[in-house]
Formats: structure tokens, sequence, C-alpha cells
């Protein structure tokens, strides 16, 4: 017997019964919580952003509002309409149980910020961590076929943009001392948690699940990721589907961990959401470079490029998504 | 004064022993990213051993394919630097 498939469209990842797959996922949130993990709610930590916000309505649906507690974990170099958007949201959901939690003075305690900047002026010897604003970004395209490298970039309060390629020292340091940010909101999160006898629901989404864009033990610390099945214009989906409020649906995404504006393509992706989803797809799926090429006006090289770019990063990042050897 | 044969040696060894790999398996025009010999991270380990090693500074713009896909273009790039 043969099986057709779906001719490649930018239709393709349009979820045509969006009631049907939110009842699905807020049906197995209850399976997963109450009867696998023999939990009595759930804890999520919200930013403002869309995933976290998706992840926050479906929870709420699933086991209602009075057993969800929603926990705000700020720190120095969060933007100010973060927590407000966070708020806004928690009340859209009837979500009561709302905690805020500044994590500075725990980063400041691990030397997060001091390491980072460390690193930073090593590279960019005026520096002033005081008064500038830093971030570290890919510059080449992805459709290079050498694997990226990170530079960092920092913006001088006269608007003076200073960028360099960063030695690996730097960058591994760069990212390990910010990594503490997601660790540190994890730990918080399953205080909560136990302290609720609740679970911690993750946020991150299939591309952030399986390009490995989350920290080990922090963003991807949890018990249950209801939307890491998920590509991004489908969580987009989902979140008009539920009401998640219009601020939020139009903000562009960003990492909300350096202290200049990142958004996640200029830090990780290296392309627009919409067309990534669509790609990865294609890759995912086997859909021949030029099927796929000719619907996004692209070459047929420059798929095959790509794909060998979500390759790359699904092997390299493997690590990320293993359990311990033993 | 380093000849290219020495050039072409140290940084194979260089590979070998960051990966782990047999030396069979890198010759001088393996594509060394495309085969999966170096990922992402030996990238950026790599342009520290060209600067360690022979004085060379990579610039955001030279982080081509063309400069590094394979040992015979990465002994072309530091010619060209030299």
């Amino acid at each position: 017997m043969t099986t057709t498939r779906k001719p490649f469209s930018k239709d393709i990842l349009h979820i045509e019964n969006i009631d049907i797959v939110c009842n699905e996922i807020i049906s197995k949130l209850k399976t997963d919580i109450a009867k696998t993990l023999q939990r009595r709610g759930a804890v999520i930590g919200i930013s403002g952003g869309i995933d976290s916000s998706v992840c926050m309505a479906l929870s709420a649906k699933a086991f209602g509002p009075n057993k969800v507690t929603a926990i705000m974990l700020p720190e120095q170099d969060s933007s100010d309409d973060s927590r407000m958007l966070a708020e806004k949201l928690a009340a859209k959901f009837e979500i009561t149980d709302t905690i805020v939690e500044d994590i500075t003075k725990a980063l400041d305690g691990f030397g997060c910020y001091q390491r980072r900047d460390d690193a930073i002026g090593r590279v960019i010897t005026n520096f002033d961590p005081t008064i500038d604003k830093a971030k570290i970004e890919i510059k080449q395209d992805a459709a290079s076929n050498l694997p990226p490298a990170f530079s960092v970039t920092v913006i001088k309060p006269n608007g003076e943009v200073i960028s360099k390629l960063l030695p690996v020292k730097e960058y591994l340091q760069i990212v390990a001392s910010t990594n503490f940010k997601q660790r540190s909101r994890m730990s918080m999160l399953y205080y909560h948690a136990e302290r609720l006898h609740y679970a911690v629901i993750g946020t991150p989404n299939k591309h952030e699940v399986e390009q490995g864009f989350f920290v080990k033990h922090g963003d991807g610390g949890a018990d249950v990721m209801p939307i890491g099945h998920l590509y991004k214009t489908q969580v987009y989906q989902l979140a008009r589907y539920l009401g998640v409020p219009q601020e939020i649906i139009d903000r562009t995404p960003t990492t909300d961990t350096y202290t200049a504006e990142q958004t996640q393509e200029d830090f990780f992706y290296q392309m627009p959401f919409e067309q990534m989803d669509l790609i990865w797809y294609g890759w995912e799926n086997e859909y021949p470079a030029n099927e796929v090429a000719k619907v996004m006006g692209r070459t047929p090289q420059y798929i095959e490029n790509i794909y060998k770019n979500f390759e790359r990063k699904r092997k390299t990042t493997e690590y990320l998504r293993m359990r311990p050897i033993f | 004064m380093q000849t290219e044969t020495d050039t072409k040696t140290k940084i194979k060894n260089y590979i070998i022993e960051s990966t782990f790999d047999d030396v069979e398996k890198i010759k001088d025009a393996t594509l060394i990213f495309e085969e999966g010999i170096l990922d992402s991270m030996g990238l950026l380990f790599l342009i520290e051993f060209l600067q360690e090693e022979f004085n060379l500074t990579t610039s955001d713009e030279e982080l081509v394919v063309e400069n590094f896909q394979s040992i015979n273009s990465i002994i072309a790039f530091i010619e060209s630097k030299m």
C-alpha cells in the first residue's frame, strides 16, 4: 500500500481543529500531573513571552486557576515590560497565586554578572558594564556550510556599536555565567513546587527542545513540557485560540538574558520563525529540497544548506537532551 | 622557517588529538565540518588553536566555509594571511 502525503505548502503546519488539539493537550496534562507524577497542581515560571503564556493558559484550563501558581522571576537585566505583561496574563486567566521572586541577589552571589562582564571586558577592553549594554549574537548566514560562531556586541550610551568575534574561552565563560539565570529560576520553581506538592511546567517549544535552545538543568529542567512538540507558529495559533493578551502575541521573542535587546533570531535561530518552522518541517519529514525551495521562493541549494544546519544543530546539542549515562 | 608540511602536520595532529579520530579518517581534502569531524565548538577551538600556534587572528568576515572546510583550505587561509 502506498501512502500519499500532503504536498508541501505554506499552510502545512496550520492546525485545522485547534479546539481538539488544545483539549488533547489539556487532557494529557491532567493525566501527566495527577496520575503519572502524582502531584496536585502546577508551578510555572512566566516571563511575558509567548511560550510561557500558552503553557500557563493550558495549565489554568487543565487544573483550574486555583491549582496553578505563576511565578515571575525577574533579575536586573530583565526588560521592564516583562513583569507588566506577566501580571496581565495571570489576571486574564484568573490565577490569583502569583509570586514575584527577584533572583538578582542570588545571581550576584553566584558571580553571574561579574564573570560575564569580565569575559566581555577581555574582548572589548573599553566595555563599562555600568553604562554599556551588551549581547552575543550569530552574524553568519544560516545557509552557510560552516557552523556558526558568536560575536559579542557592546552598545555605548552614545549609540556607538562595537562588535568582535568571541574567542572560545570568553564565549564559554559568558554562556556559563548567564546560564546561572535559567538554573536559578529552575531552583526557585522547584522550591515552590515542592512546597506545594505541585509539578513544574516546562515551557520550551519544539524548536527549543530539538535545536537545543535551552539550558540543561535550567529551563530544560521541568516535569512536563506541554508544548515541546509544537512549532512556534502553532504556539502562536494556540495563543490566539486561548485568548492570550494581544501585546504578548505581538511582542518579538527575545532571550531577556542580556542587557542589550536581543531577539531569539539574532541569538540562535538565524532566520524568522515562519520560515524556520516550514523548513524544519520539510527537513524532518524528508521533503525534497527542491519541493520546499519552490514554496519558500528559495534555491534548492539554500534549502539543502539549511537542512544541514538543522542536522548539525540537532547533533551538536544531543548532549543537552541526554540523561546521565550509567 | 615553517614549511607547508610542518603546518599541515600541526593542523592534522591538532584535529586528531581534539577529536580522538583515526588518523586514516582525516585526509588533506576531507570536509571536516560536512563530515561531522568538527562541530560548532570544534570551529571555535580551531580558531583559538590557529591564534595560539600561528598568531593568526580570524575576523567575522573570514568565517566562511572556503577558509575552514578542509586542512587544505585552512593551509590556504593561513598562507593568505602571512
